[in-house]
């Protein structure tokens, strides 16, 4: 009986060894997967995280306040140089009511092309501006699709340190999108179409007077005028954006 | 029971391997796609609608010009054909932002081989400097004048930035004026022996100083 038995008992034992090591594999896969998509998901949820911490564009005057100042007859600093701050009229209040054409604020979108660093102001299918600019190269620019939250005729803007360190009264046409970030004259460089800046996108004054007395502000329930900074603007006004930001 | 204790420790280790191996892979997996993010490409616009590609300005042979940041000044180059055709004259003039105000600030006459052209950037800050781009046959230059036509150096009306750094004798060759850094800090771009890009270097206009850059414009 005995001798007959032995080989059932010892398939049965292989089979049920079988069964363990397979059921202690597809545990051990199961765990796995698990801790493995756990650290994936992890990991990813930082990188995310760290990728759109924003700094400030200017890290000083983004700390202190964003609101109007004219500071005539103050001087500047940029680069370790002191430079003359341009004369800002203090008639020509910041405003959130619109310069430009009230009906048609919504048909209004700038695009700047941070890879041939040129801006685009369209309204509708017209071309209202296309000029060069001069985007981040100590901070970068934000990509990203945004509105202008705030119109300001002239601000002060500070930040860096060291060699780097900046202090610029009387920042002509400041039209915000994204926090400290925004679209203003620059008096104090003309190299556009490099990147020249802490992260705004900055314009020759005279282009910047011209487009902030046509974008708009936001007005009630209606948002500013729609700003978009691609990584490249193809044909067909095609936004190409890396991470957006929003 | 030894036998048991050792297995047990094996198989212990062996998850503690696959958990450790697994962990490293979702890391190393979620820093290539944070590193390689997908394209996102969307129309901003109403596609429907057909946009008119807006056409570059039509080509001024004889006469261009370029504001100066704060739009109170303008610079404008005129060219004159000779006759014979051998040569071009041009003429670079000044004036307010309404015209008035006219001042002849530099001419020059040269060779179908060369030709001079106004940058984007021409003028300082404080519109007191401008600098033109010679183009030539071994690749281009940067002329400086003074905006109120008076001369650079005692003998010249301009200076050229090229030569002056030439003449430094570094081991890289100027490329490319591409603007102004402050109101009299000139920025150039250089190239090394072997083509790549160089540093990028500033130049006091007034002291007509040199200095190299850590930062590449």
């Amino acid at each position: 009986m005995s001798k007959k038995s032995h080989p059932k008992k010892k398939s049965l034992s292989k089979t049920r060894a079988k069964k363990t090591n397979f059921f202690s594999f597809f545990k051990k896969f199961v765990v796995a997967v698990f801790v493995g998509c756990l650290f994936f998901i992890g990991t990813t949820i930082i990188l995310q995280k760290k990728a759109q911490a924003v700094p400030c564009a200017n890290s000083k005057s983004c700390v202190s306040d964003l609101s109007e100042k004219i500071e005539n007859n103050a001087t500047g600093t940029f680069a370790g140089r002191t430079v003359t701050a341009p004369t800002i009229d203090p008639n020509a209040k910041s405003t959130h009511l619109v310069l430009g054409d009230n009906t048609k604020r919504e048909d209004k979108h700038i695009y700047v092309d941070l890879s041939t660093q040129t801006l685009y102001a369209y309204q509708g299918n017209n071309l209202f501006m296309k000029t060069l600019v001069a985007t981040g190269k100590w901070g970068k620019t934000p990509v990203g699709n945004f509105h202008i939250w705030e119109k300001l005729v002239s601000t002060r803007m500070a930040g860096g340190e060291g060699a780097d360190a900046y202090d610029l009264p009387n920042v002509p046409y400041v039209m915000y999108f994204y926090h400290d970030f925004g679209l203003h004259g620059a008096y104090w460089h003309d190299n556009f179409g490099h990147t020249m800046s802490h992260g705004c996108v900055n314009m020759r004054q005279v282009d910047a007077k011209q487009l902030y007395e046509w974008a708009d502000a936001p007005s009630g329930d209606t948002p500013g005028t729609a700003v978009s900074v691609c990584n490249q603007v193809t044909g067909n006004r095609q936004c190409v954006q890396n991470n957006p930001i929003q | 029971m030894n036998m048991t204790r050792r297995h047990q420790l094996t198989f212990e280790l062996e998850t503690l391997s696959i958990i450790a191996i697994s962990a490293c892979l979702g890391i190393v997996l979620a820093m290539y796609f944070h590193n390689h993010p997908k394209k996102i490409s969307f129309p901003v616009m109403d596609t429907q609608l057909s946009p008119t590609p807006t056409a570059p300005p039509p080509p001024q042979v004889d006469s261009s010009s370029q504001t100066s940041p704060d739009g109170t000044k303008k610079l404008t180059m005129t060219i004159t054909s000779k006759n014979d055709a051998d040569t071009k004259s041009y003429i670079f003039t000044t004036t307010d932002a309404d015209g008035s105000n006219q001042q002849q600030i530099y001419t020059a006459i040269l060779p179908p081989t060369e030709s001079l052209t106004i940058p984007f950037n021409t003028w300082s800050p404080d519109n007191k400097y401008i600098f033109l781009q010679h183009n030539t046959k071994e690749g281009n230059e940067a002329l400086v004048l003074r905006a109120n036509g008076e001369p650079m150096t005692e003998t010249d009306q301009s200076f050229n930035a090229a030569t002056l750094f030439a003449a430094r004798g570094t081991p890289y060759t100027y490329q490319e004026t591409t603007g102004w850094a402050s109101e009299t800090l000139l920025i150039f771009n250089t190239t090394n022996a072997d083509g790549t890009k160089g540093p990028s270097y500033w130049l006091e206009v007034p002291s007509k100083a040199v200095i190299q850059l850590s930062t590449e414009f």
